[in-house]
């Protein structure tokens, strides 16, 4: 579904990924752990198109997209949930959600039942459906984060990358918030998610990959990857 | 200046005062004087545009001002020349600050709206209030009469030379000097150029209110060169001309400023011309189509972007061929030339042939910086009260919308100690950065350095007061080289003002040579001493982070916070790091440092506080820290679902 | 009074024409952070437009409404092509400023050609005659102005608010990265955004053009004292430069009546300096928090 081959990319001077290759099945969820400045979030803006590799090939369904812009790549079937959430502050809940779904409602995708869609991401993101008249800047970090989960959910994409989603969250919202994560996987819905918390990522993922300094120090099954001594390692130091 | 601008620049003034000399024509002598006195003016108006990077709008209004106070004190006070030309400045900086002080105060375009609000209300001011001005009628002034002696054409054209040079020497000296490198410093980051203490605000304010005194000096040497004034020439085609001027000439070069007043000079005689206007057109499509076919042949551009001036100049020339007169569209070749010296030639026709003769830059200094052998310690000792609370902050609160970055810290610096902050991304590490320094203001809480409350105050000030920082992202001043950037950080040991920098003043010369010391010095503790000259934009990643610490210590601070150092440094880089933060601990300086590499923050830190979710969840030594349950969990993620 | 109730009348309906053109800065500054300095100019061809169009076509004037407002979108998007997008590539203020004032001379030295430098008659739609209300005369066609200028306003509201693509405006003007990530080409939006300010300029234009004269002339200041009204509203504010442009037009019907013709420019100029000077935000707008 989404593959990712050699990636090199960065800020100006300063080279974040030195070449890194992972795969995403579909339907299944893969998630890519490290500690922070490992390139985390530089992946997934180099997939989603806000930032341009300086090397290597990400494709989609077999088709390259490295290069493109972020709203071509929407477009096609990806949606980005992103670090930091980044909801639309000034429009309501309902709007935000209208937005996920702007290719659908423009005929650049499938349109489907958007209607149908709205009601469905309410039901499984409750703290939503009450404050759906609410202006999005207003909720809470941890309401924000569902909003952003949701609106990416709206596309009906093929693939969904998840920023971070625990970012800034209280525990009590992180184990919601992967709890739905796990709902979500069980609809089938293919995701590549980025997380500081190797725990919690691991507990919900097919399959993982630590990102250490800009390369992929290990990788493998998620249950497996639980238990191995060189993840603690790469987050609290000591051992290399 | 080196020695071949200087001589240069002398030979240059030689040709210019024998003009009159090699001919009699006034006419020529006249339109050599005007080209003259707009470059005075165009050399104040470079250090608005050029150097700060502010559109003006105004400047004509300016000249206006400049040219009615010496009308108006001549008509109606009689005031001799030499209390004119002071008056002239005078009055028109002082209007430069009354448009300046408002409208700088928030970023974006307001200085180009209000400017080009003000140049329309001088201009119906002076034509409305005709018990001053005599309205439309304009004013009379003759050649000035000094001690007796009355200048004629010749001997005024001379005055306005040695103006012409004046104004060079004073503009050079200022550029040079802290005031142009705090100017270059707002421009190049205006967040590292408040926290290192040179506020934007003010240096904007200041640069507008010089400029303003050029333009003043300009309109004044105007009034008495052309005899006769009224409003209808201080008008927005006039300012818009001062502006194309300058960007045609090029920026932050007085070459520039000298051919760009040519240029607008002689243009509108050219346009008069139909035939020399029609010979010129086809000559500049020819070379444009000849320049764009080496140029492709060559590999240097493509056909594509070739494409738009070579069929461009060709269809000028073409137009103007079927034109009967060209004067009625003067201003739609103003126009188009503002076009395509904005898209095509950035750096002006000087910047342009700068680049072919080969990439000198525009660096100033072509002089080669040593550090000088047996000076003093760079570093100022810090007040030696080890122990004691420097920094307590109470209850922070910082919350955006409704999201709580910061919820209720408490946080107590203990003096020459360093302090790790340390938490998972998002934790509100930064934002407490930001917080310190007065970029943002905290919703609620107390924060107190040395006894006096920081909330609310501005980052210059804070900066000033004794608290330095470096950048998560890179916040050097790029075009400046790396002696420069910590020279800005010195801009406060700097008590010289305009008059002193004008002057030369033995003060401001000895502050200078100080500031190159102690600069020098503190480029030698990071170990950079010998990339003292070099753009900071082009020193390795590495570099750039120590030159961002050696700028900090420039401030002389007592606390000084360290934004993740140590991020995209590779190994043998942050072995030095951890070595020149011990060494600053040394001299007694508090250190917050941010850090992700567990290693640096374990190995340096006295203390460390955890943040998460925007709170506070552990402090102490850091085995302690490092084996707390709590911190574990954060950083790893507790066992969930 | 009744002279009083009449300039305020008059200046309602002027300062009405100067909301509809801050209203034009506002749309492409809320999307791109930058703003046409030749939207006077735009306000100048949509009525030398209009003009050709009744007067020398014979064309009806309701029925050149909508031809204007499409010559209006035509020319917001080649100003913004060769004008701003090259700019905000190359992350120039400078830029845009320069050539956005560029187009605008070019367009007015354009006109000045095409339609001559004297200023001209615009044939009322309305009436001529003034009507009484609450006994002070208004003229028929400053009515209409406040009226147009009160539905265009609601128009482009409606639109933002109730249409998808509206929303997706808005969206590029919360946070432009995530837009992009939503599918949105906020390219295309930038253009839209400069497209409509130069439509609801043409219009304005249209409007006012039968109540001054017409003329090559006639853009530069009404653009210069909008930019007052934008700053004095605020440049987030819909219902700011509403009320700004009210203040503004009413101390400008007064002043020239009370103090002299050649002054009523000034009001407008200073006023600009007094709320830059007090509250840079404007009498309505918010501070943003600027996160570094």
């Amino acid at each position: 579904m989404l593959t990712i081959k050699n990636l090199e990319a960065g800020y100006g001077k300063v080279h974040v990924l030195h070449g890194i290759s992972l795969e995403v099945p579909k339907g299944k969820v893969v998630t890519l752990i490290g500690s922070n400045g490992a390139g985390k979030t530089t992946t997934m803006r180099a997939v989603s198109g806000m930032i341009a590799p300086t090397a290597g090939e990400i494709l989609l369904n077999g088709e390259r997209i490295d290069g493109m812009e972020s709203f071509a790549i929407a477009k096609r079937g990806l949606a980005h949930s992103p670090e930091g959430r980044r909801v639309f502050a000034t429009m309501t809940v309902t709007d935000n959600l209208l937005l996920g779904a702007f290719p659908r409602l423009t005929g650049s995708r499938p349109k489907g039942d958007v209607a149908g869609d709205l009601d469905r991401a309410m039901d499984l993101f409750p703290r939503l459906k009450e404050r759906r008249d609410q202006l999005a800047g207003t909720l809470s970090g941890g309401e924000q984060q569902m909003l952003a989960m949701a609106r990416a959910v709206m596309l009906n994409p093929e693939v969904v990358l998840l920023d971070e989603p625990s970012m800034g969250l209280a525990p009590i919202l992180v184990e919601e918030v992967f709890k739905i994560i796990a709902n979500l996987k069980s609809q089938g819905v293919t995701m590549l998610l980025v997380e500081q918390f190797a725990a919690a990522a691991l507990n919900v993922a097919d399959y993982g990959y630590v990102l250490e300094n800009g390369r992929i120090s290990v990788h493998g099954e998620a249950s497996s990857l639980k238990n191995d001594p060189a993840v603690k390692a790469a987050y609290l130091g000591g051992g290399h | 200046m080196n020695r071949q601008h200087f001589f240069a620049a002398v030979l240059g003034f030689v040709l210019l005062a024998l003009v009159p000399v090699f001919t009699q024509n006034p006419y020529y002598i006249h339109l050599i004087e005007t080209i003259m006195i707009y470059a005075v003016l165009l050399f104040g108006l470079d250090i608005v545009v050029g150097y700060t990077g502010q559109v003006s709008l105004g400047h004509a209004g300016l000249f206006g001002i400049g040219a009615y106070t010496a009308g108006v004190l001549f008509l109606k006070v009689g005031a001799p020349f030499w209390v004119i030309v002071p008056a002239s400045i005078a009055v028109t900086a002082f209007f430069g600050a009354l448009l300046a002080l408002p409208a700088l105060r928030v970023s974006g375009p307001y200085l180009a709206m209000v400017t080009l609000a003000f140049g329309t209300i001088i201009q119906i001011l002076i034509n409305e209030m005709t018990f001053l001005t005599e309205g439309p009628m304009g004013l009379k002034i003759p050649k000035p009469t000094v001690a007796g002696y009355k200048f004629n054409e010749e001997s005024f054209y001379w005055v306005v030379c040695a103006m012409l040079a004046l104004s060079l020497l004073v503009v050079h000296r200022v550029l040079r000097s802290q005031l142009g490198r705090a100017f270059e410093a707002l421009r190049g980051s205006p967040v590292a150029s408040d926290c290192m203490g040179v506020s934007v605000y003010k240096y904007k304010v200041y640069a507008f209110v010089i400029s303003a005194g050029f333009a003043g000096l300009a309109g004044c040497l105007y009034a008495y060169s052309e005899q006769y004034i009224s409003p209808n020439t201080y008008n927005n085609e006039l300012t818009v001309m001062f502006l194309l001027a300058i960007i045609m000439g090029g920026r932050k070069t007085r070459l520039g400023a000298l051919l760009g007043a040519a240029i607008i000079v002689l243009l509108p005689k050219l346009l008069d011309d139909l035939e020399a206007f029609r010979m010129v057109a086809s000559a500049l499509a020819v070379l444009m189509l000849v320049g764009g076919v080496i140029g492709v042949s060559r590999k240097i551009t493509t056909v594509k972007a070739m494409a738009v001036p070579v069929l461009g100049t060709a269809a000028l020339a073409a137009f103007s061929f079927w034109l009967e007169s060209i004067t009625d569209w003067r201003l739609s070749i103003f126009g188009l030339m503002i076009l395509f010296v904005v898209y095509y030639l950035q750096d002006g026709i000087v910047g342009f042939a700068r680049s072919l003769l080969g990439r000198r830059g525009a660096s100033q200094s072509t002089v080669h910086h040593v550090l000088a052998a047996g000076q003093g310690d760079p570093i100022l000792q810090a007040v030696k009260n080890t122990g004691e609370d420097l920094l307590v902050a109470k209850q922070v609160l910082m919350q955006f919308g409704g999201l709580k970055a910061i919820n209720q810290v408490d946080l107590r610096i203990k003096r020459g100690t360093i302090h790790g902050l340390i938490g998972p991304n998002g934790s509100g590490k930064s934002t407490m950065m930001n917080v310190l320094t007065g970029i943002y203001v905290p919703t609620a809480g107390s924060i107190e350095f040395e006894g006096r409350s920081v909330v609310g105050r501005t980052s210059s000030d804070i900066a000033l007061s004794g608290i330095a920082r470096t950048f998560q992202n890179v916040q050097l001043f790029g075009e400046m080289t790396a002696l420069q950037n910590v020279q800005v950080g010195l801009h406060h040991t700097f008590e010289s003002n305009f008059l002193d920098v004008a002057l030369a003043t033995p003060r401001s010369r000895r502050e200078e040579a100080a500031a190159t010391q102690r600069g020098m010095g503190l480029l030698a503790f990071v170990g950079l001493a010998d990339l003292a000259d070099e753009q900071a934009r082009n020193l390795p990643y590495g570099k750039q982070r120590l030159l961002e610490i050696a700028r900090a210590l420039a401030l002389d601070p007592q606390l000084l916070l360290l934004d993740e150092p140590a991020a995209g440094l590779t190994a043998p880089d942050i072995k030095e790091l951890v070595s020149i933060i011990r060494k600053i601990r040394d001299h007694g300086i508090t250190v917050i440092l941010i850090e992700h590499h567990m290693d640096v923050v374990m190995g340096v830190c006295d203390t460390v506080s955890v943040l998460d979710f925007g709170q506070k969840i552990a402090e102490g030594q850091p085995a302690e820290v490092q084996a707390n349950e709590k911190v574990i969990e954060a950083y790893l993620g507790g066992t969930a679902a | 009074m009744e002279i009083l109730l009449q300039l305020i009348y008059s200046g309602v309906a002027l300062g009405m024409i100067y909301a509809v053109i801050a209203f034009g800065y506002q749309l492409t500054f809320a999307t791109s952070d930058t703003l046409n300095f030749g939207q006077g100019e735009a306000l100048m061809l949509g009525a030398l437009v209009a003009l050709t169009l009744v007067d020398g076509m014979g064309l009806n004037y309701w029925l050149a409404i909508p031809i204007v407002c499409a010559f209006g979108l035509l020319q917001g998007a080649v100003v913004e092509r060769i004008g701003v997008r090259p700019a905000i590539k190359i992350k120039s203020e400078f830029g845009w400023i320069m050539s956005t004032i560029a187009l605008g001379i070019i367009f007015k030295n354009v006109a000045e050609n095409v339609w001559g430098r004297d200023d001209l008659k615009f044939p009322s739609p309305l009436p001529e005659a003034p009507m009484k209300i609450l006994g002070a005369n208004v003229l028929p066609m400053e009515i209409l102005v406040i009226a147009g200028a009160v539905v265009m306003m609601l128009a482009v509201e409606f639109f933002n608010r109730k249409t998808i693509y509206g929303k997706a405006v808005v969206a590029t003007f919360n946070d432009r990265d995530a837009a992009k990530l939503m599918g949105i080409n906020t390219g295309l939006v930038i253009t839209f955004s400069y497209a409509l300010s130069s439509l609801t300029a043409s219009f304005a234009g249209m409007l006012i053009a039968p109540l001054t004269l017409t003329g090559a002339t006639m853009g530069s200041v009404l653009g210069l004292k909008a930019f007052a009204v934008a700053i004095i509203g605020g440049l987030t504010s819909g219902m700011g430069i509403i009320v700004g442009g009210i203040i503004l037009g009413v101390a400008e019907t007064t002043t020239g009546f009370y103090l002299s013709t050649g002054y009523k420019d000034v009001p407008g100029l200073v006023l600009l300096l007094l709320v830059l000077a007090v509250k840079p935000a404007g009498l309505f707008g918010k501070s943003a928090i600027k996160k570094v």
